[in-house]
């Protein structure tokens, strides 16, 4: 019997052999994943300057309101307004963060790669905004929450704002899902960052100024009617006048007026109506940036 | 001034989707314009608050902030830039190759449609049109130097440009009126001001600080780009 020659070491590769989590788990990985990247989380110190310092300053509203309450016992920033009045940083924060959540993949054109595994296309997209989605509603949430918090603790004479908080909370879901649906897929047709950091917020400036001037134009004409369905125009206000004032009654944001009416309805179609037309085109932008 | 650069940072600003960016923006001025005229707002007062709210205050800054980074970070992105930096030529005539081609295009996008949707509000009316065709430019390229410098500078310019333009000149602007000083708008609004006669529009800067302030922003912008590209280190993208 002669020694075997030419053996095949076997050097210890073996076979995964444990569950086999599946599709679902796969999807859920990658939403955890792009929403502790959005905040910066897993990656470079420096990424994490901008939302960090975008979420202080959102809280600043209700830091100062809760010092106005406790200090001269006077009441602070109405809930539903809050998002209204810091549009300007939510609008900076969703233009400076949802590139970083879709651009790269596209720029490295690993899109394959990910549809070889379980996760479909439609999973994918999902996870994009549903991480995009619970990054804005953190953004809002937390804020109002510590105003909520902060008002239970101080106890003012009155009753405790707790229907106006809870509406907030609902408001806050609404414009997290129209705003991620919005700026993903703004900055999902460029593999650039800048670029689609800049169309983020292109969109969101000329939608508030074409409002602001048409208001004020149409108001000094004195065609009030016309000037209430200006402010629709913001989707900012358009989340306002569907989910604050049209399903739970609330006041609407100050200085504003909504079409009487069909008002609140038409803003819910619109609401609507951009969250479909911002799916239906990631999908067809994702379909068409697969198959290269 | 170097052809070869120019013409690559042309093609680069008009040969992708930013081209699309650059004319929505100016578009939607001239549309606006035009839709005042339909509904019968086509007064002196109208236009003044077209062109400061939306051409001075919005699509300004924007069009700056398009062409003013898009000459110079996308190259800096994917480390192409490095190909430009590598030839012997000198860095600040890079630099204001790169400046100029910036500064032509906001002229294109940003001064020709002031005038028009101007022009198809009032006409040549106090000499508003001119006015703020001439702020638009001059402002312009005060935007574009000031962009392209936060481009070679740091890799989230268009962000810290957003919140320069939205934050600083919007919002700390209204509240605190010492900010407005500081504010390439408020200088642009200062040369309108001077060209037009209109007496719906007055601004507080005086031309004495404007003028000073938008060439030594204009001119430090570009040298201190020049500056820097000269001792360019090319660092990983994250």
């Amino acid at each position: 019997m002669s020694e075997p020659t030419g053996v095949i070491h076997d050097i210890g590769y073996r076979h995964y052999d444990g569950a086999r989590l599946g599709r679902g788990h796969a999807t859920a990985a990658l939403a955890v994943h792009s929403l502790r990247g959005i905040f910066g989380l897993g990656r470079t110190a420096r990424s994490k300057i901008i939302p960090f310092v975008l979420v202080g300053v959102m809280l600043l509203p209700a830091v100062v309101s809760i010092a106005i309450m406790a200090l001269i016992k006077q009441e602070g920033m109405r809930y539903t307004e809050y998002a209204v009045i810091m549009q300007a940083v939510l609008a900076i924060f969703l233009a400076s963060q949802s590139p970083y959540a879709v651009a790269p993949d596209l720029r490295f054109r690993v899109l394959p790669l990910y549809l070889s595994r379980p996760v479909t296309l439609w999973d994918y997209v999902g996870a994009k905004l549903a991480a995009m989605t619970a990054a804005m509603f953190l953004l809002l949430a937390v804020p109002l929450t510590v105003l909520f918090v902060g008002e239970v603790v101080i106890d003012l004479p009155g009753d405790t704002h707790t229907v106006e908080y809870l509406t907030s909370m609902a408001g806050a879901a609404g414009y997290a899902l129209l705003l991620a649906c919005l700026g993903i897929a703004v900055a999902s047709f460029t593999p650039r960052r800048g670029l689609g950091v800049a169309s983020v917020i292109a969109l969101y400036l000329l939608a508030s100024a074409v409002s602001t001037v048409l208001f004020g134009v149409l108001e000094s004409m004195g065609d009030d009617a016309a000037a209430a369905w200006a402010w629709l125009i913001n989707p900012f206000f358009v989340v306002d006048a569907a989910v604050h004032v049209g399903i739970f009654g609330a006041t609407p944001a100050s200085n504003v007026i909504y079409p009487p009416g069909a008002g609140s309805l038409v803003a819910g179609v619109i609401m609507i109506a951009l969250i479909g037309l911002s799916v239906t085109a990631l999908i067809a932008r994702y379909r068409k940036a697969a198959s290269r | 001034m170097n052809g070869v650069i120019a013409g690559i940072s042309y093609r680069a600003l008009l040969g992708r989707r930013r081209i699309w960016l650059l004319i929505l923006l100016p578009l939607v001025l001239v549309a606006m314009a035009t839709l005042l005229n339909l509904i019968g707002a086509a007064d002196e007062r109208t236009a003044v608050t077209l062109m400061r709210t939306f051409a001075i205050g919005t699509m300004l800054p924007l069009l700056g902030l398009i062409a003013g980074t898009g000459v110079i970070a996308p190259e800096i992105d994917d480390g192409t830039i490095i190909h430009l930096l590598a030839k012997p030529i000198s860095r600040p005539v890079i630099a204001q190759t790169k400046f100029a081609v910036a500064a032509s295009m906001l002229a294109l996008f940003a001064a020709v449609p002031t005038f028009v949707a101007a022009y198809l509000l009032v006409n040549l009316e106090s000499g508003i049109a001119y006015g703020f065709a001439l702020g638009a430019l001059v402002g312009g390229i005060a935007y574009a130097a000031v962009f392209m410098l936060l481009g070679v500078l740091t890799r989230h310019a268009v962000t810290i440009g957003i919140v320069y333009a939205l934050v600083w000149e919007g919002v700390v602007g209204n509240f605190v009126p010492g900010a407005r000083r500081f504010s390439i708008q408020q200088w642009a609004q200062s040369i309108a001001d001077q060209v037009s006669s209109s007496p719906f529009f007055s601004t507080e800067i005086t031309l004495g600080f404007a003028v000073p302030a938008l060439l030594i922003v204009t001119v430090g912008a570009v040298v201190w780009s020049g500056q820097r590209l000269r001792g360019f280190s090319l660092t990983g993208d994250e």
